[in-house]
C-alpha cells in the first residue's frame, strides 16, 4: 500500500512538472531570444545563454532609448483604457449588482425577474464582438470617436459590466443585510449605506471585477485594431502590427511582448486567489 | 445549469451565504429589505437608480447596435458612401437589397471561415476539456507545492493573445524552434531524417497548430473551474467507494462525472462561445493562410468591413456568426439537460 502510495506521488509530480515546463518553456523562450543578436535566432534554435549564445541587451537598450516615446505613449493608451473601463465596469457592476441582489424587480414588456434580468445581462458578454464591427465604425465615425480614449473605453465597458453585474450581485448577495438595515434604522440613507457600509464590505468582489476588466481591456484586439489608427492604439496592435515591418524582428518583438504581458502576468502571480475565486462567481452559478 | 458549489464559503467561511446562494431553486432571488419597506418613495427611486444605468448603457451599446446591424445587413451600404449610380432609397445613397444574403451562400470564402470557426470550437473545446480535466485532477492530489503548480498553471490565461499568437509562430517555425529541434534531434536517435511538419504552412495543419496554441492558452481555465468542482466533491465518497472496492473507472463514473456535470457544462459552454469569436491568435500566428484558408468567421467579418468597406455584406456575415453560436448554444444545453437527466 505504501508503495502504490509513493508511485502515485511520483506520478503526480511527473504531470505537474511536465505541463509546468510546457507553461514556463515559452516565457523562458521570449526572454531568451529578446537577449539575442540577429544572427544568433537566424543560427537557429540556441537554447542556454553565456553557453549556447552570448547574450546583449542591444534590444532593450534600443527598445528604452530610441523606441522609448513610441513604446511610454502605447502602454499609457493600453493603461488609461484599460483603467477608465474597470472604473466604469466596477461602478456600474457594482450599482447593478446591488439593485439586483436587494431590490424585486420585474419588468413588465419581458417578464422578466430578478434572475431573468441578470441572465439577460450575463448573456450580453458572450455576444460576438462581430455582431458589433459594422454599427460600431459607423457610429464612432459619426460622432468623432475614433482612435480616442474614452471611444475604446465606452466600447470596452459594454463587455466588462456584464461580467462584473454578475459578480457583484453574486457577492453581495453573501453579504448579511443586518448592517445595512441597522444603519438604516440610524437614520442613514440607502446610499450612504451602500458607499459607506456595503462597499466596503465588498473589497474581494471589487478586486475580482477590478482584475477581470483590466485584464481583458488591457489584452482586447479586435476592437483597439478597428477604433485606432495612430493616437489610441494599445501593445497588443502595435505588437501585432510589428508582423509587416522590415520582416520579422523576433528579438525586438521579444522584448516588446514582455514589456505589454509584464503587467498581466504579474497580476496572475500575485492575485491568483481573487482570479480563482471570480472566475467561480463568474461561472459556477450559470 | 443548477450549479450548487459555494465558491466563497471554502475561505472566507460567511455564514449568511448558504441562504441564497440556491439562485435557481428559489422562485425569485432577492431577500431584501424591501418586502417590509415597499411604500418609502426613497426606496423607490433608488431602486431604478441603481439598475438603470447599466441597464441604459447595454441598451445603447447592445440592443441599439444589433437592431441597427440588422437593418445595415438589407442594405448595400458600403465605406465612406461608395461610389454608386443613382441616390439610392429615398436619396439616402443606398438601396434595400437581399442581396447580401443570397451572396452568403454561393461564398466559398465564407464556407471556408464558416468550417474553421466549428472546427476550432469543437477540437478546442474538446481538447482543453480533456486536458483540463486531466490536469485538475492532478492538482486535485495533495502534494507539496499546489499552490505554487497552481498560479503557474494559470499564466497562459494572464498573457496576450497578440503575444501568445507570435509564441505559436516563434514555436512553429519550421527551422529555427525547439519544436522543429526536437524533431530533428529525437528522429536522429533512431537513425532516421528529422521529420518536416508544415505546421503553419499548410491548412490541414494549420487549424491543428491554431488549436494546439488556443489550448496552451484556455487550457489553464478548465483546469481552474473543474478543479474547484473536484474539490467540493466529499473525500467521505471516495472512501466509501475504496472500501466497496470499487475500480478507479467506476469512481470516475459513478462520483466524478455526475458531481462534475454542472461545471463541465457552464466551463465548456463558457469557453465553446469564446472561441466562436477567436481571432487575434490567427491573425499573429498564420493571418488567416494560406490565402484564406485558416480564417475564421470573425476575422472574414472584420476583414470585408475594414479591408473591403463593405458594410451590408459584413453586417450579414456577423449574423451568421450570431445565429450558429444561438444554435450551438441551445443545441449544448439540450444535450447537457438530457444527459444530466439521465445521470441523476
Amino acid at each position: 500500500m505504501h508503495g502504490r502510495k509513493m508511485w502515485r506521488l511520483a506520478l503526480v509530480y511527473l504531470f505537474v512538472i511536465f505541463w509546468s515546463f510546457i507553461v514556463l518553456f515559452p516565457f523562458f523562450w521570449l526572454i531568451t531570444t529578446s537577449f539575442k543578436t540577429p544572427i544568433a535566432v537566424a543560427r537557429g534554435p540556441l537554447y542556454l545563454p553565456f553557453i549556447d549564445f552570448a547574450p546583449t541587451g542591444e534590444h532593450w537598450e534600443y527598445l528604452f532609448t530610441s523606441q522609448r516615446d513610441t513604446v511610454l505613449r502605447h502602454f499609457r493608451n493600453s493603461l488609461i483604457v484599460a483603467l477608465g473601463s474597470t472604473l466604469l465596469a466596477v461602478v456600474l457592476g457594482a450599482m447593478a449588482g446591488y439593485g439586483l441582489s436587494r431590490f424585486r424587480y420585474h419588468w413588465r414588456l419581458t417578464g422578466w425577474r430578478n434572475d431573468g434580468i441578470a441572465f439577460w445581462i450575463i448573456s450580453n458578454r458572450f455576444l460576438p464582438p462581430a455582431a458589433f464591427v459594422v454599427p460600431f465604425l459607423i457610429l464612432y465615425t459619426t460622432a468623432g470617436l475614433i482612435d480616442t480614449h474614452i471611444g475604446l473605453i465606452i466600447a470596452y465597458t459594454m463587455f466588462n459590466v456584464p461580467f462584473a453585474v454578475w459578480i457583484m450581485r453574486d457577492f453581495f448577495n453573501g453579504l448579511p443585510i443586518d448592517l445595512e438595515e441597522s444603519a438604516r434604522v440610524d437614520g442613514a440613507t440607502r446610499w450612504q449605506a451602500f458607499t459607506r457600509i456595503v462597499l466596503p464590505l465588498s473589497t474581494p468582489g471589487i478586486v475580482a471585477v477590478s482584475i477581470f476588466s483590466f485584464i481583458f481591456s488591457w489584452n482586447e484586439f479586435l476592437y483597439a485594431l478597428m477604433l485606432t489608427n495612430y493616437d489610441a492604439i494599445t501593445l497588443p496592435v502595435l505588437i501585432a502590427g510589428q508582423n509587416t515591418n522590415r520582416g520579422i524582428e523576433w528579438w525586438f518583438i521579444s522584448a516588446l511582448t514582455l514589456v505589454a504581458v509584464m503587467p498581466v502576468v504579474l497580476i496572475g502571480l500575485f492575485l491568483e486567489r481573487f482570479i480563482t475565486r471570480g472566475l467561480m462567481a463568474g461561472a459556477v452559478k450559470g | 445549469m443548477a450549479a450548487r458549489i459555494v465558491p466563497y464559503t471554502t475561505e472566507s467561511s460567511q455564514p449568511k451565504r448558504e441562504v441564497n446562494v440556491d439562485q435557481t431553486a428559489a422562485p425569485s432571488g432577492p431577500v431584501g429589505p424591501t418586502r417590509q419597506r415597499r411604500g418609502s418613495l426613497e426606496d423607490r427611486i433608488m431602486k431604478q437608480a441603481f439598475l438603470l444605468p447599466a441597464v441604459i448603457l447595454l441598451i445603447a451599446l447592445v440592443i441599439f447596435p444589433l437592431l441597427w446591424s440588422l437593418g445595415i445587413s438589407f442594405t448595400d451600404i458600403q465605406r465612406g458612401g461608395a461610389a454608386r449610380a443613382g441616390p439610392g432609397l429615398l436619396g439616402l445613397g443606398f438601396d434595400l437589397t437581399g442581396g447580401n444574403y443570397a451572396r452568403l451562400l454561393r461564398d466559398q470564402r465564407l464556407h471556408i471561415a464558416t468550417f474553421n470557426t466549428v472546427f476550432f470550437v469543437f477540437v478546442g473545446v474538446t481538447i482543453q476539456y480533456a486536458l483540463g480535466l486531466f490536469l485538475a485532477m492532478v492538482l486535485d492530489q495533495p502534494f507539496k507545492g499546489r499552490n505554487v503548480a497552481r498560479v503557474i498553471f494559470l499564466l497562459p490565461m494572464m498573457t496576450t493573445p497578440v503575444a501568445v499568437g507570435y509564441l505559436g509562430r516563434m514555436f512553429f517555425d519550421p527551422a529555427r524552434s525547439p519544436i522543429a529541434d526536437l524533431l530533428r534531434r529525437v528522429p536522429a536517435m533512431f537513425g532516421a531524417g528529422p521529420i518536416a511538419v508544415p505546421w503553419l504552412t499548410n491548412p490541414d495543419y494549420a487549424r491543428w497548430t491554431i488549436v494546439l496554441i488556443e489550448s496552451w492558452q484556455w487550457t489553464p481555465f478548465m483546469t481552474l473551474l473543474l478543479l474547484a468542482g473536484l474539490q467540493t466533491i466529499p473525500s467521505q465518497l471516495y472512501e466509501a467507494a475504496r472500501v466497496d472496492g470499487a475500480t478507479a473507472l467506476q469512481v470516475f463514473r459513478s462520483i466524478i462525472f455526475p458531481l462534475l456535470l454542472p461545471i463541465s457544462v457552464t466551463a465548456i459552454l463558457i469557453r465553446g462561445l469564446e472561441i466562436f469569436k477567436i481571432i487575434d491568435i490567427i491573425v499573429v500566428s498564420t493571418g488567416g493562410g494560406p490565402g484564406s484558408s485558416t480564417e475564421s468567421l470573425t476575422m472574414y467579418v472584420f476583414r470585408t468591413a475594414l479591408t473591403f468597406g463593405n458594410y451590408g455584406y459584413a453586417a450579414a456575415i456577423a449574423f451568421v456568426l450570431l445565429v450558429l453560436i444561438v444554435v450551438f448554444t441551445t443545441i449544448f444545453l439540450t444535450v447537457a439537460r438530457m444527459i444530466t437527466l439521465r445521470v441523476n
